[in-house]
């Protein structure tokens, strides 16, 4: 039993960590930029395409085509700014709906590009790290959990140690009154919309060796990251991390000793009752990022 | 003049809120506006800071034109505004929220000066610096939002009724500071429904009424103005 519910969790923490990427950068564009991006599931799968592309096509090395994820699906989130949400700044429920329209222009370039057939894509590595004779992790997926810590740790670092990481969370918090400070709000938009959008991309290219990638894989990862960042507490970064962890102990556990079915009911359970029990989230107060 | 506004107008939408307005702040001086609700003083301040665009007129600062530049850019010529409602960040911490008064400016050395400065100025602040700017009372928030405002070495103060919703003593408090601010040489405008301090406090007073320049005169002159006095100081 030991074994099992150690081996549980070791699987709990690698869900958690991609989760929390997904989550803290949909958190972040929501709070500088006021739009709920739809798109976001999309982003992940554009990540998970292009270490297809660069990585199982022409034969990359796996990191240089996880950071060429960060880096294209972050200048997809500079797109998105510049022709969506720039010119629908005032009207947040506009740059919701023009979210949905790019979520299905990238579906549909997705399946232009590469077809509607399942990828799989050849191992990064094969190897395991064994704990015990039933307790063991794929280094693959030690990757992504060293990754999201590192990243992660340094957004942190960035939004509570730099200048425009301050820039970032003051007009997260008061756009109008962070301009009067001298800060560019179209600066901090493009700011969070690059790491928003790029760290979905890393998690979906870091992750693309170890799920089956396809155009519609989006769908499952924006839910997750909706209930992820409703139980977390809709502005707040360190509440969608530690709802990430939650939430995916809680899926895992299901999963594991009874089934996938039920562990998705769970979770949207999860978030249901967080909404009746405390609508600001389990972490959140009311404050934004 | 340091900050001149000639025959400025804005309207809301096709709402017209403040029609040829004309304002002039010389260097080292208290200009004060008053007028009631909705008399468009906020609207004025706005417009000087570049949150609102002119529907006619220009806004010189310095001699050079501003009118038309973005809110971030207005701010590095030198012109600071403590918006009405305070609007610090309020999950920033106190520090935080002064330090982000700074965010154009690169003399390291200056800066720490200006916040030791502002801790010296306004000491409930430094006892708070890691303290939520949320957690604070509304005095302390005010003193905040000055405090904020005078981190980026401005020459002019724009202040949108730094005395809304405070008590008399917090009132006179920063009444006090407005003056220690302008004797080291700040100019300073001030936004009032408080006629009685802001005339006190002032060199130089305008009066708006729905959206219309009525009265300007120098402070002393316009506190024995008859209109004045039954309009504005119940007398
Ligand atoms: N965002 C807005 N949209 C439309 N009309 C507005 C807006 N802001 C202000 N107004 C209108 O413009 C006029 C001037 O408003 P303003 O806020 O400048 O007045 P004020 O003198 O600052 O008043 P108060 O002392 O109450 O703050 C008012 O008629 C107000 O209703
Ligand atoms: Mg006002």
């Amino acid at each position: 039993m030991f074994e099992l519910l150690a081996q549980t969790s070791l699987n709990a923490i690698y869900a958690a960590s991609y989760i929390s990427l997904v989550a803290v950068g949909l958190v972040l564009i929501f709070g500088v930029m006021g739009v709920i991006n739809f798109a976001h599931g999309e982003l992940f799968m554009a990540g998970s395409y292009v270490v297809v592309a660069l990585y199982a096509d022409r034969m990359v090395p796996f990191f240089v085509a996880v950071a060429a994820g960060l880096i294209f699906v972050g200048l997809l989130g500079l797109l998105m700014e510049r022709a969506l949400f720039r010119p629908l700044r005032d009207n947040p429920l506009g740059g919701l709906v023009a979210s949905i329209g790019f979520l299905m222009v990238l579906q549909a370039l997705a399946v232009l590009g590469f077809g509607v057939r399942m990828e799989h894509i050849p191992p990064v590595t094969q190897d395991v790290i064994r704990f015990a004779d039933k307790i063991s992790i794929p280094v693959a997926r030690v990757y992504v959990i060293v990754t999201a810590f590192v990243m992660l740790s340094a957004l942190w670092y960035f939004l509570k140690r730099t200048r425009f990481g301050w820039a970032l969370r003051a007009s997260a918090q008061d756009p109008e009154a962070a301009a009067l400070q001298g800060i560019s709000v179209t600066q901090t938009a493009m700011i969070a919309m690059f790491i928003g959008a790029g760290f979905a991309g890393m998690a979906g290219a870091l992750t693309a060796p170890l799920i089956s990638i396809n155009p519609h894989m989006g769908h499952s990862v924006i839910i997750t990251a909706f209930i992820v960042i409703i139980v977390g507490g809709v502005g707040s970064l360190e509440g969608a991390v530690l709802a990430s962890v939650v939430y995916a102990f809680v899926h895992t556990f299901v999963t594991t000793f009874f089934d996938g079915v039920l562990a998705d009911i769970t979770g949207l359970a999860l978030m249901l009752i967080v909404l009746i029990v405390k609508p600001t989230g389990l972490f959140g107060s009311a404050d934004r990022a | 003049m340091l900050l001149e506004l000639r025959d400025i107008s804005v309207n809301y939408g096709k709402i017209s809120a403040i029609r040829n307005i004309s304002i002039g702040v010389p260097e080292g001086q208290i200009v004060t506006i008053i007028g009631g609700n909705g008399a468009g003083k906020t609207t004025t301040l706005r417009a000087m800071s570049g949150m609102l665009p002119l529907q006619g007129g220009e806004i010189y600062f310095d001699g050079k034109r501003v009118d038309g530049m973005a809110p971030h850019k207005i701010v590095a010529h030198g012109i600071a505004h403590v918006p009405e409602g305070r609007r610090i960040f309020p999950d920033m911490t106190v520090e935080e929220n002064l330090r982000t008064g700074a965010f154009l400016r690169k003399d390291k050395d200056k800066i720490e000066a200006d916040l030791e400065d502002v801790f010296n100025r306004f000491p409930r602040l430094r006892e708070r610096r890691r303290q939520r700017a949320q957690t604070m009372s509304g005095g302390e928030q005010q003193m905040l939002a000055i405090g904020r405002a005078l981190m980026s070495d401005p020459r002019v103060l724009l202040m949108d009724e730094p005395s809304m919703g405070l008590a008399p003593v917090i009132v006179e408090e920063i009444a006090v500071i407005i003056e220690e601010i302008n004797q080291r040489g700040l100019s300073v405008v001030l936004v009032e429904q408080n006629a009685v301090l802001a005339l006190e406090l002032a060199n130089y007073a305008y009066v708006l009424e729905t959206g219309n320049m009525a009265l300007e005169g120098p402070a002393s002159e316009l506190h024995d103005n008859e209109h004045v006095r039954a309009a504005y100081l119940g007398l």
